[in-house]
């Protein structure tokens, strides 16, 4: 029996129109795509400089801003006013205005209790662009006058902190969103279209002449699933070697890891896809309720957003979002080789909301009513 | 007719659905091998006595049998030995002829081998041999029902229920499928059909006519004709189911 519905599964997969080519896409657009699109990297931070001392230093300070790859200088020369009618009208992200002094700071003939005689203003209206703006900005004069003094011997007065970043060395954004990319397909393939293949088999009236028939409602289900199953295992491996191909990535954990996290993904949303078919009628409406608890399990899972800086009320919701565990146990195991002994929570909180979905999705289908 | 082996045995079954009485209280027996016609207006609570039988629906309340089986509780049961075809047509569009075959074949536990003499024999059978490899959605009406009605034999019933097989359909071709329905008739498999179509009531052996979820009348077309001094099945309908205070 098993054969014969497998086959159908297959052969109905092959044979719509969007479906295969679909999954063959999918990859191309995570991988080649998305990452571009979804990066919260900030570049081409529009700068002025306003340079009130003149010197040698301060301009060589205004080249090192402009080699960093982040800024570019919209205009220099300016006065402080002018600076600031031009960011006003939001045609500049930023101004450096440089004091008079600046270089004798450097030289050391101040007292290096004065304050640097530089200021930073930033355009806050996105606070995205504006924060890691300033940051940059802040970075760049800093190491800037830390190089200078380190050379000319004087002591900086300061603690220095020096930086290192783990994982992700160059804190490249692409390889963090890669992963929590895949985690998105994997739950649109396994959760969503086995709830409109099942529907639009309602809308057809053929489930109907399944349910008058002995096939037990497990292995309807389970044939239904299998495609979709093996389309996830396609699109998961497909997207890393796309990745790796492309941009060079590894993973640095297992394979063997990825593949239980994926089928307990898995199982987790196409049950929770299930229950969604065995509650709606027609497909506008398992379209709405898809597109609500997509919005939610996308938005409320960390992987636009950092949950630790969610509220606490929003925390909470976050602990019912199978996404949450996927993606958080996806980035551990590809960017810093986490194993299982390192993401069992995930792996347990996924299991458990499985076990909880697919129980209320078997109690909720029935051949007779 | 009383001696012969009963396939469908029904006591008082009811089904509510909240306070609404779609079937309220019917009983009857129907005989293997019988063309047991089942009428009604629309909203009499045909289909939904039907899909009691077929184990789709649980009754409220109420005994019965199908093939040996009981309606309360063994309904996976009768759906091995029930074959149905429903008003809304119910084969695979996006499968080829071949491929719907198969799958019903191999739904009902049929081997490899059973299904490829199967579906040779049908589609000689439905002189539809050169439409094999020709997806379901393709085909005209009238075929696509005559290949449904085959398939919901494939497995060889006791029983078959057919829904308003014939909606639609030429006039042609309803001959053609009611010629099926003899054939499979005489056969042994008890045929259990609910139309619209009065001359096809003509045809049954027996015939019931439900109106506001209640058996009204029971009794072969000449039975009920003399009973209802009409001269056709389409007055005896019209004299009984013009009684109904039920809203469509």
């Amino acid at each position: 029996m098993w054969k014969y519905l497998l086959k159908k599964e297959f052969k109905q997969f092959l044979r719509d129109p969007g479906m295969p080519r679909m999954t063959l896409m999918f990859p191309f657009l995570i991988i080649l795509v998305f990452p571009f699109a979804a990066s919260m990297e900030v570049k081409n931070i529009k700068l002025a400089i306003v340079d009130n001392d003149n010197s040698l230093q301060s301009t060589l300070l205004t080249e090192k801003c402009a080699s960093s790859g982040y800024f570019e200088i919209c205009s220099n020369g300016n006065s402080p006013s002018q600076a600031q009618a031009m960011m006003d009208k939001g045609t500049i992200d930023a101004i450096l205005t440089i004091d008079a002094g600046f270089a004798k700071f450097l030289e050391g003939s101040a007292p290096s209790s004065d304050d640097l005689p530089v200021g930073i203003k930033v355009n806050t209206v996105n606070g995205t662009r504006g924060s890691i703006g300033s940051q940059y900005l802040n970075a760049c004069v800093s190491s800037y006058v830390m190089g200078i003094k380190s050379a000319t011997g004087t002591s900086v007065g300061q603690i220095e902190i020096k930086e290192t970043n783990l994982y992700n060395q160059f804190q490249d954004y692409k390889l963090f969103m890669i992963p929590a990319l895949i985690v998105i397909a994997i739950t649109m393939m396994c959760g969503f279209l086995p709830a409109l293949n099942i529907v639009s088999e309602k809308e057809k009236g053929t489930i109907e002449q399944i349910n008058v028939t002995p096939v037990s409602k497990f292995a309807f289900i389970a044939c239904k699933m299998i495609p979709y199953v093996v389309v996830a295992y396609f699109m998961v491996f497909s997207c890393m070697l796309l990745a790796r191909i492309a941009f060079g990535y590894g993973c640095a954990g297992s394979l063997l890891d990825i593949s239980i996290f994926t089928l307990a993904h898995i199982i987790v949303m196409a049950s929770f896809g299930l229950l969604v078919s065995n509650y709606s009628e027609n497909a506008q409406q398992a379209m709405f309720i898809i597109w609500f608890f997509s919005m939610i399990f996308m938005l409320m899972s960390g992987i636009f957003t950092p949950i630790d800086s969610m509220p606490d009320w929003a925390k909470i919701i976050t602990y019912a979002n199978p996404l949450r565990y996927f993606a958080d146990a996806m980035r551990g195991i590809i960017l810093k080789g986490s194993t299982l002994a390192d993401t069992w929570f995930d792996l347990t909180c996924l299991l458990g909301l499985g076990g909880l979905t697919t129980l209320w999705a078997v109690l909720s289908y029935h051949k007779t009513n | 007719m009383e001696n012969r082996e009963k396939t469908v045995i029904i006591k008082h079954l009811v089904k509510r659905f909240g306070d609404f009485t779609a079937v309220n209280d019917i009983s009857f027996d129907v005989h293997k091998g019988e063309i047991f016609g089942f009428l009604g207006a629309n909203g009499a609570g045909k289909t939904t006595a039907i899909r009691i039988l077929c184990g789709l629906s649980k009754p409220t309340s109420g005994e019965g049998t199908v093939a040996g089986y009981n309606i309360r509780n063994q309904q996976e049961a009768i759906k091995k030995h029930i074959g149905y075809m429903s008003q809304k047509f119910s084969l695979y569009p996006d499968l080829k002829v071949w491929e719907n075959i198969e799958l019903f074949g191999g739904i009902y536990g049929l081997s490899d081998k059973q299904i490829a003499e199967k579906t040779t024999k049908m589609l000689k059978a439905l002189s539809m041999e050169d439409a094999r490899d020709m997806f379901v959605r393709d085909m005209p009406l009238g075929w696509k029902q005559k290949l449904a009605f085959s398939i919901s034999m494939v497995h060889d019933p006791q029983i078959v229920f057919l829904d308003e097989p014939t909606g639609g359909v030429d006039p042609v071709t309803r001959r053609n499928f009611w010629k099926m329905i003899y054939q499979a008739a005489s056969n042994g498999v008890t045929v259990f059909v609910t139309t619209h179509y009065m001359d096809e009531a003509e045809y049954c052996d027996r015939v019931s006519i439900m109106v506001d979820g209640v058996v009204e009348a029971l009794g072969s077309p000449s039975q009920l004709k003399e009973r209802y001094s009409a001269n056709t099945m389409d007055e005896v309908f019209t004299k009984i189911a013009g009684r109904s205070i039920r809203e469509e």
